[in-house]
C-alpha cells in the first residue's frame, strides 16, 4: 500500500513570495506525523495544497494514491480536516455544523458523534457565533473525528483547547492510531507532538530541514554534560571534536557535545578521573529552537 | 467644592467616552474613502448633468408650459420622482427630476457607511482590538456618524455650488443642497440605529434598506395617488420627501428642513442609547439555543444554501410584494389618455416614460425599476459565495466531498432563480389592481410576462458577478458598478441625452419593454445565452483558482 501522503519537490508561490520551495514530505500508513516549523514557514500552505484548495506550482503530490487537485471531492471522502482557526456559520448551531460537515463528507458515525460530544464536553445546541474559541475548535474536531476516515489533516487543531480537552484529544488520536488511521499534525505544542507523533518533520522557509523519529532527531543534537573532575582539564579540551560551549571553573566542567563526539569526550573525562557526572538529553524545546533559529 | 469635583468627574467621564474619536475618524476615512468619494462624485454629477440637460429636454416655445404641466401631472412621474413645484426653472426641474433620488441614494450611502464602520468592524472582531486600547465607548459610533455626515455635507455643498452657477439664485441652490444633505443625515441616523439592533452587518443593512425602501414607497404612493385622494398628505411622513417639500426654487419653505435635522439628531441619539444598553458584539436580542441535530435536509451545500438565504429572501419577497401591490393600486388613478400634443409624446420619450398609454407607461417604468433592484438581489445572493470563502467556510466545506462546482452552483442557482420568481410575482401583483377592476386575470399575466422578459438582464448581472468571482475575486465588488450604472442609465440616461451606444451599454437596455415595444425573442435569447456563457466562464475560473488565497 502506498503512503497516504507523498510529496516531492512541491513548490508554491504567491506572487513574489515563495511559500513552499521544493518541499518533500512522506506520511506512511498508520503513522502520526508531526509537522513543525516557525510561523509563516508553509505548514498551512502545504495542508491547503493537500486539500486541493491551492494549486501546486511544481513538484508531485500524491494523496491517498490520488491527485489532490484533480480528484478532490472523491479523496475527501476518505479524509477529514481541522483548521486552526475555525469560523462557524453564525446562524447554525454547533450540532448542525457537525452534521452538515459530516454528511457532506459522506456520512457520520452516530455513536462516535455522541461519544465525542460527551468526551469533549460540548453543547451542540448553541449558535455558531456564541461559542467560545475553544468550543468552536471542538465543533470542528468532533466533525472531523466522528467520520470514519483513513487520514486526518490537522492544522494546529488544539489551539484554544484547555489542558483537559487537550488530553482528551491526545487519547482520541492515540485510539484512532490503533485502528490504523494516519495523521498529519501541524502543531506548535511540543508536548503534544512528543506524546503523539511517531515521526516529525521540521519545515523552515518552505523546505523540510529535518525529518525523522524523535529519537533520531535527538540523536542529531547535543547532550548537555556537567562533570566534577579530579584534575583540571588541559587547555586543548575545547578543541575536541563535537564539543561546544565549554566552561571550566577549576575542576568543574560543563559543555555541550554532539552525539558523534560523546564517546570520545567520555573517554577523555574518564582519563582525568570523574567525581560526579551528569548528562541530560536536550529538551524538546532546545531541539526545536535550534532548528527554528535562523542563525543555527 | 463637592460640586466642582463632581463636575470635573463628569467632564472627564464624557471625555473618556469619546477618547480616540479622532483616530477612529482617520481609520474610517482610510477604509471607506474610496467608497465615499465614488458616491459623492456620482451624486454630484447626476445633479449637474441634469441641470445642464434642461435646455435640451425642455424645448423653448409656446407649448413648453403645457408640456411641463402634463409631465408634472403624470402620475408615473410623480410616483417615481416626487411632486413637481416649478418645472419652468432649470433648478426646480432638477430638484424634481433627480433631487429626491439623489437624497435617497445619499441616505442609503450614509446608512451603509455607518454600518460598515461600526457593526461590520465589530462583527469581524477588529473593533474589539481597538476598544481594548484607550478608545472611548462612544468613539466608534461617533466617528462613523461624523464621517458619514461630512460626506453628506460635502455632497450638499457641491450640489449647492454647482446649482448656484447653473441655476441661480444661490438661495434656492442652497435649499437643494441643504435638503439633500439633511436627508442624507437621516440615513446616517438610520444606520446608527440599525447597527445596534442587528448583530450582523448583513442584518443591519437589511433593516436600513427596508426602512429606506418603506420611506420611498410611502412617498411614491402618496405622490402617485390622485390629487383629491386622502393619501397625498402621507408624503409628509416620508423623510426622503422632505428635501422636495422644502420647495426649492418655488418659494422655499425653510422650516421643512428642520424635520430631517430633528429626525437625524433623534435617530443618532437613539443609536447611542441602544449602544449603551447592549453588549459589545451583541444585538438587542441575545441569541438563543438551537437544535442539537441538523435537520435531515441540512446534508450538503443545497441545505446550507437554503439556511443561508432563507431569511433574507423572505424579507426581500415581502418587501417587493408590498411595493408591487402598493404601486399597482395607483393604476386606478390613470385613465387611458392619448395626448394630441406631439411635444408631449416626444418629451415622454425623452423622459424615459415611453408609452402614451399612461397605465402601460407606468408598468414599464415600475418594471424597469424593480428589475434593477432585483439585479441587486441577484448580485447580493451570489456575493455569499465570496463571503463564505473569506470567512473560511468554503475551505471547511471543500475539505469534505463537496465539489467546487456544487458549492458555486448552490449560490448561483438562487442568485438566478430568486430574482426571476420575484419578478414574476411582482409583475402579477402590479397588475392585481387592474385585474380586480377588469374582473380578469389577464392583466396580471400580461404584466408578469413583461417583467419576466426583462429578467435575462438580471441573469447577465449575476453572470458578470460570477466571472469576477471566478477570475478576479478581489474585484468581485465591480459587479455592483454594473448594477449601479444600469440604475443611473434607467433613471436619467434619457434626460441626459447620453449617446445611444452608452445608453444601450447596460444588461437591460436591449431587452424589449412590453407592451410598448414588441417582443424581441432574439434579444431575450441572446441575453440568456450571454448569461449562460458568463456563468460557465466564471465557474471554469472558480474551479481552477486557489481558494482562500490570491
Ligand atoms: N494567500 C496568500 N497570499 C500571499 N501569501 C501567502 C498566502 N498564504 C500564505 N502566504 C505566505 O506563505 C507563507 C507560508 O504561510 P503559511 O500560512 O503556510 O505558514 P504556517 O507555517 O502555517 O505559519 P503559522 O505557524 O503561523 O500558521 C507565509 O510567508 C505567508 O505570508
Ligand atoms: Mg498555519
Amino acid at each position: 500500500m502506498s503512503a497516504p501522503i507523498d510529496i516531492s519537490g512541491l513548490r508554491k508561490t504567491f506572487g513574489s513570495t515563495v511559500a513552499l520551495d521544493s518541499l518533500d514530505l512522506t506520511v506512511k500508513a498508520g503513522e502520526i506525523h508531526g509537522f513543525l516549523g516557525p510561523n509563516g514557514s508553509g505548514k498551512s500552505t502545504t495542508i491547503r495544497v493537500l486539500l486541493g484548495l491551492l494549486r501546486a506550482d511544481g513538484g508531485t503530490v500524491r494523496l491517498l494514491g490520488g491527485r489532490p487537485w484533480e480528484d478532490a471531492p472523491a479523496l475527501h471522502r476518505r479524509l477529514a480536516y481541522v483548521p486552526g482557526d475555525v469560523s462557524l456559520w453564525p446562524n447554525l448551531t454547533g450540532g448542525e455544523a457537525i452534521d452538515l460537515l459530516g454528511r457532506a463528507r459522506g456520512g457520520i458515525d452516530e455513536g462516535r458523534r455522541a461519544e465525542l460530544l460527551e468526551r469533549f464536553d460540548l453543547d451542540p445546541s448553541k449558535k455558531g457565533r456564541t461559542y467560545s474559541k475553544g468550543n468552536r475548535q471542538k465543533v470542528a474536531l468532533v466533525a472531523a473525528l466522528a467520520s470514519d476516515v483513513e487520514l486526518l489533516l490537522l492544522d494546529e487543531p488544539t489551539s484554544g483547547l484547555d489542558p483537559l480537552m487537550e488530553r482528551q484529544f491526545n487519547e482520541v488520536i492515540s485510539e484512532n492510531r490503533r485502528e490504523g488511521q494516519s495523521v498529519l499534525l501541524s502543531s506548535h505544542i511540543l508536548t503534544e507532538v512528543e506524546a503523539l507523533c511517531d515521526h516529525v518533520s521540521i519545515i523552515k522557509a518552505g523546505r523540510v530541514v529535518e525529518s525523522g523519529t524523535l529519537a533520531q532527531l535527538r540523536h542529531l543534537t547535543r547532550t548537555q554534560v556537567a562533570a566534577t573532575l579530579r584534575t583540571p582539564p588541559p587547555a586543548d579540551f575545547a578543541a575536541l571534536a563535537g564539543v561546544h560551549d565549554l566552561h571550566v571553573v577549576g575542576t568543574r566542567l560543563t559543555c555541550q557535545v554532539d552525539a558523534s563526539g560523546l564517546s570520545e569526550l567520555l573517554v577523555r573525562l574518564a582519563a582525568l578521573g570523574v567525581d560526579t557526572l551528569s548528562s541530560s538529553p536536550p529538551t524538546l524545546e532546545e531541539l526545536f529552537l535550534r532548528h527554528y533559529d535562523e542563525r543555527v | 467644592m463637592n460640586a466642582t469635583v463632581a463636575q470635573t468627574r463628569r467632564a472627564t467621564d464624557t471625555a473618556s467616552r469619546y477618547a480616540a474619536t479622532g483616530l477612529l475618524i482617520r481609520l474610517a476615512l482610510r477604509q471607506s474613502r474610496a467608497l465615499y468619494v465614488t458616491w459623492i462624485a456620482a451624486l454630484t454629477l447626476t445633479t449637474v448633468a441634469t441641470v445642464l440637460a434642461y435646455e435640451r429636454v425642455v424645448p423653448p416655445g409656446a407649448n413648453a408650459e403645457l408640456t411641463m404641466a402634463a409631465l408634472g401631472g403624470n402620475p408615473t412621474m410623480r410616483a417615481m420622482l416626487g411632486p413637481p413645484f416649478d418645472l419652468m426653472n432649470p433648478g426646480g426641474f432638477t430638484m424634481w427630476r433627480v433631487g429626491t433620488f439623489v437624497a435617497a441614494a445619499l441616505a442609503w450611502m450614509a446608512a451603509f457607511g455607518v454600518i460598515r464602520a461600526t457593526r461590520a468592524e465589530e462583527e469581524d472582531g477588529r473593533l474589539e482590538l481597538l476598544r481594548a486600547g484607550a478608545v472611548g465607548r462612544r468613539a466608534p459610533l461617533t466617528a462613523a456618524v461624523l464621517v458619514a455626515a461630512a460626506a453628506c455635507l460635502c455632497t450638499g455643498v457641491f450640489i449647492a455650488v454647482s446649482l448656484t452657477a447653473a441655476a441661480p439664485p444661490a438661495r434656492s441652490a442652497l435649499a437643494v443642497g441643504l435638503g439633500i444633505a439633511l436627508v442624507g443625515l437621516v440615513g446616517a441616523g438610520i444606520g446608527a440605529v440599525t447597527a445596534q439592533v442587528s448583530e450582523s452587518a448583513r442584518g443591519a443593512r437589511g433593516l436600513a434598506s427596508a426602512a429606506l425602501g418603506a420611506a420611498y414607497l410611502m412617498r411614491a404612493v402618496a405622490d402617485g395617488s390622485a390629487e383629491a385622494s386622502g393619501l397625498r398628505p402621507l408624503a409628509w411622513l416620508s423623510p426622503l420627501e422632505w428635501a422636495a417639500l422644502a420647495r426649492p426654487y418655488a418659494a422655499e419653505r425653510w422650516w421643512v428642513l428642520v424635520l430631517p435635522l430633528a429626525l437625524a439628531v433623534s435617530l443618532v441619539w437613539l443609536g447611542f442609547r441602544l449602544e449603551s444598553v447592549r453588549d459589545h458584539g451583541a444585538g438587542l436580542r441575545s441569541a438563543g439555543q438551537g437544535p442539537a441535530r441538523g435537520a435531515a435536509g441540512l446534508s450538503g451545500v443545497v441545505g446550507l444554501a437554503v439556511r443561508l438565504h432563507r431569511s433574507s429572501l423572505i424579507g426581500w419577497a415581502a418587501g417587493v410584494a408590498v411595493f408591487a401591490v402598493a404601486m399597482g393600486s395607483l393604476s386606478d388613478a390613470f385613465s387611458t389618455m392619448v395626448s394630441d400634443l406631439p411635444e408631449l409624446a416626444e418629451i415622454f420619450r425623452r423622459m424615459g416614460g415611453g408609452a402614451q398609454d399612461l397605465r402601460e407607461a407606468f408598468y414599464v417604468a415600475m418594471l424597469g425599476l424593480i428589475v434593477i433592484v432585483l439585479a441587486m438581489l441577484g448580485v447580493q445572493v451570489l456575493g455569499t459565495l465570496r463571503r463564505e470563502e473569506e470567512r473560511g467556510h468554503a475551505e471547511l466545506l471543500l475539505s469534505t466531498a463537496v465539489p467546487r462546482r456544487g458549492l458555486a452552483l448552490s449560490h448561483i442557482v438562487p442568485a438566478i432563480a430568486a430574482p426571476t420568481v420575484l419578478m414574476a410575482i411582482c409583475g402579477a401583483l402590479l397588475g392585481l389592481n387592474e385585474a380586480l377592476g377588469a374582473g380578469s386575470v389577464e392583466p396580471m399575466g400580461r404584466v408578469a410576462w413583461a417583467g419576466l422578459v426583462l429578467t435575462p438582464g438580471v441573469w447577465v448581472c449575476v453572470g458578470v458577478a460570477m466571472v469576477l468571482h471566478g477570475w478576479l475575486p478581489q474585484h468581485a465588488g465591480l459587479a455592483w458598478a454594473l448594477v449601479g450604472w444600469s440604475l443611473f442609465v434607467a433613471w436619467i440616461g434619457a434626460v441626459l441625452g447620453l449617446p445611444d451606444w452608452l445608453r444601450s451599454a447596460t444588461p437591460f437596455a436591449a431587452l424589449p419593454t412590453l407592451p410598448v415595444e414588441s417582443m424581441d425573442w432574439i434579444a431575450v435569447l441572446l441575453h440568456t445565452a450571454l448569461a449562460v456563457v458568463f456563468v460557465a466562464v466564471g465557474l471554469a475560473g472558480y474551479r481552477r483558482r486557489n481558494i482562500g488565497g490570491g
